[in-house]
């Protein structure tokens, strides 16, 4: 049986272009044109992913995100344009697992959506406890760290924030869920910290920390470890 | 009205003034007495009452009418009881004396009442010399005032010099009301609201109202009324006061209207240029709009039309024809919006979204989207380590660098480097190229909205360092360009940095 998409997007080029590309994919595509058509969609039926626009003409996409948040463990992934970085962050925090900017290319949707499936329902599934890509290798479990071959000594702060990334390995963290999760809910607005540990994990991680290959910077919005 | 030249205090200018006439009237009186006494056995009858005579002309020139006939008076009295025989008594002997004491009181008090009158008309005159000195000055002073306010205050003290008052003195508002600036009396306020809306002077001596104890007068002229003027304890018989206080009005009203004309000329002017900027900003956005829509166009149908027909390269062609043109139309969307939330007015209310941020990772995440297009790899960065972090918008920072990068990769076919430094509390980050360097002619004028470096109708990043400076700018620091030696441009970003850093000393 094939993975069901609900696309949420009010743009009719766009919803014809998503369901023909996802459809040759192999995706079930269910679309949707409002935040009232996607809740009856998903009452009817839950979905393995959805695609949501946020600006959407009976409200914010962000209701959504809560609502789904509050029912199930589907992944959401975010398509918006760029002007509403402010709530694409809060979409994120809400709960939504990635996000794409418009314009965007199909690749990368795809891209993402795999991603985003991987991680389906993190509530149910076996938490990830191992992160291998190219020169590094983490393993939770073990708290062991090996880059370009050499095993690495990183400070409890340090792994804390590698395996919070390692954990959503592929999806944008934003900034407030990593300063939560790993300093503290208080630590939210101390984004210098993450500054600070970032060029300190990237010295130790990549080969060029200038031009990371794994710790990527999603700018203004959070950061994201790469998963291919 | 009371005279220009005497501001005496209320409380002693009933009892004072009538004293030192009283005593200036007997002194002479006794002047004249003593000196005719003294020379009595020198001189006539005739000799001693012509010196009476001088002093009663005295007393005239110097004291108001009923003191100088009061003075004539006791001067007649004085003669008779002291000279006229029987001496000492007021008895008259003869006729002669009666007569001749008889035209002397006429002639003392036709005296006094010509000095008098003289008296007054070298008051008034003295008077009109001082208005008309005064509406003088004040027209030179409204001439070189350049707002509403000073001439206010101008007006406001000249008519406290010349009315004892209170004077008030209110503009009007733009949606006809008077601005008061503090609240007044009703009556008053009433007043002057009547006052303009009839245009025309109110109260004594003025034909409408005379019951009121005040003038109400209009400031400017009918068709544009400025405001209006109370001028309160007045005297229905004060002719000169009144149009005195209709000059200084006058004068006023001229200069108010004067500035109201001139705020609308300069309103006008704004206006107008704010339109020029405006249409030639769509203009420009419309044609940088245009070409990439025909290309994409173009492309499209072809693909339609001829898709079958076409080989597979040319196919494949057209297609990253159609990618890229519409790449770009989505930078420029996104510069076009970001140029004009800057540079708008509301942008003042709404500042950058600042945070501490890495210079290193914005220039690494940049160039993670720059090298998808950059298949030659020909940008090279260099960023020293251990830089220190920047209180700045990283969207607009990326933005930023990614217009300087693709406008390099553009415009010159060779090597790019990329490169940031800090220097004197400076954060400097450059982009330099080997491509034609930019004429010095043109090197302010491509930063302006619209303006393009080649003028030769290819396709440049339209806005795209307006967009960058603006940013700069909005940032407190600059955006130049310069050009380097052996051939090629260099754009430099300079950022101020924070004296104080967030501690990394600090971090738990």
């Amino acid at each position: 049986m094939s993975l069901q998409v609900l696309v949420v997007e009010d743009d009719r080029e766009i919803r014809a272009m998503m369901q023909a590309c996802l459809g040759v994919e192999g995706y079930t595509v269910q679309t949707a044109v409002s935040l009232s058509e996607a809740r009856a969609l998903l009452q009817h039926r839950q979905p393995d992913v959805v695609v949501l626009d946020l600006g959407l003409p009976d409200g914010d996409g962000l209701a959504l995100v809560q609502h789904i948040r509050a029912l199930h463990a589907l992944p959401i992934l975010i398509v918006s344009a760029r002007h509403q970085e402010a709530q694409k962050i809060q979409a994120l925090d809400a709960g939504a697992d990635d996000y794409l900017c418009k314009p965007f290319a199909v690749g990368e949707l795809l891209a993402r959506m795999r991603v985003a499936l991987r991680h389906r329902g993190t509530a149910l599934a076996a938490a990830v406890t191992s992160h291998v890509l190219d020169d590094l290798q983490v393993d939770l479990a073990t708290r062991t760290v090996v880059a370009q071959g050499r095993p690495l000594h990183l400070t409890p702060n340090e792994f804390k924030l590698l395996a919070r990334l390692v954990r959503s390995a592929g999806r944008v963290v934003t900034h407030r869920q990593l300063l939560s999760d790993v300093w503290g809910a208080e630590f939210t607005e101390h984004t210098h910290y993450l500054r600070l540990y970032m060029a300190q994990l990237r010295a130790k991680i990549e080969r060029d920390p200038a031009e990371p290959r794994h710790l990527l910077t999603e700018t203004g919005v959070g950061y994201r470890l790469a998963a291919q | 009205m009371h005279p220009a030249a005497a501001p005496s205090p209320a409380s002693a200018s009933t009892l004072g003034p009538a004293l030192r006439s009283a005593a200036l009237g007997l002194g002479l009186l006794l002047l004249a007495t003593v000196c005719s006494l003294a020379l009595d056995s020198q001189i006539s009858l005739t000799s001693e009452a012509m010196l009476y005579v001088l002093a009663v002309v005295l007393a005239a020139y110097t004291l108001e009418p009923l003191p100088s006939a009061l003075c004539a008076l006791a001067a007649v009295l004085a003669f008779n009881f002291f000279f006229v025989p029987p001496r000492f008594t007021f008895a008259v002997d003869s006729h002669e004396h009666l007569i001749a004491l008889l035209t002397m009181l006429v002639l003392a008090l036709v005296i006094s009442g010509l000095a008098a009158q003289l008296r007054r008309k070298t008051e008034s005159a003295r008077r009109s010399l001082l208005r008309a000195q005064q509406l003088q000055e004040l027209a030179g002073e409204l001439v070189a005032s350049t707002s509403s306010d000073k001439v206010v205050a101008l007006g406001q003290a000249a008519l406290d010099r010349v009315f004892d008052g209170p004077n008030t003195l209110a503009l009007r508002r733009p949606d006809g009301s008077l601005d008061f600036g503090l609240s007044l009396g009703d009556k008053l306020q009433e007043g002057m609201d009547c006052c303009m809306r009839e245009a025309a002077c109110l109260g004594p001596g003025t034909g409408r109202w005379p019951g009121l104890n005040a003038w109400y007068l209009p400031l400017g002229s009918k068709e544009a009324l400025q405001g209006a003027v109370c001028i309160e304890n007045v005297d229905a018989a004060d002719q000169q006061g009144r149009e005195h206080a209709l000059a200084l009005c006058s004068l006023l009203g001229q200069a108010l209207q004067r500035l109201q004309m001139e705020r609308a000329a300069q309103a006008s002017q704004h206006e107008a240029a704010r339109q020029q900027l405006q249409s030639t900003f769509l203009a420009a956005v419309s044609h940088d709009l245009r070409t990439p829509l025909a290309a994409l166009l173009g492309a499209a149908s072809a693909l339609q039309t001829q898709g079958d027909r076409l080989g597979e390269t040319e196919r494949s062609r057209l297609l990253d024809s159609i990618a890229s043109e519409a790449h770009y139309l989505a930078s420029l969307t996104e510069n076009t919006l970001q140029l004009v939330q800057l540079t708008s007015a509301s942008h003042a209310a709404q500042p950058l979204q600042r945070s501490w941020e890495s210079m290193e990772e914005i220039v690494g995440a940049v160039l993670h989207r720059v090298r998808l297009r950059d298949s030659r790899h020909r940008i090279s960065l260099r960023v020293p380590k251990d830089l220190p972090l920047i209180e700045a918008d990283p969207v607009l920072l990326a933005q930023l660098l990614s217009n300087l990068l693709d406008n390099a990769m553009q415009y010159s076919p060779g090597a790019i480097e990329l490169q940031v430094q800090t220097r004197e509390q400076q954060m400097q980050v450059s982009v330099k190229d080997r491509g034609e360097a930019i004429a010095p002619a043109l090197q302010a004028q491509i930063f302006q909205p619209y303006a393009r470096g080649d003028q030769s109708g290819t396709r440049g990043a339209g806005l795209g360092l307006a967009l960058c400076r603006a940013i700069a700018s909005a940032h407190g620091g600059s955006l130049h360009l310069r050009a380097r030696q052996g051939g090629g441009n260099c754009f430099t970003l300079c950022l101020p940095l924070s004296p104080q850093q967030p501690l990394a000393g600090e971090l738990p």
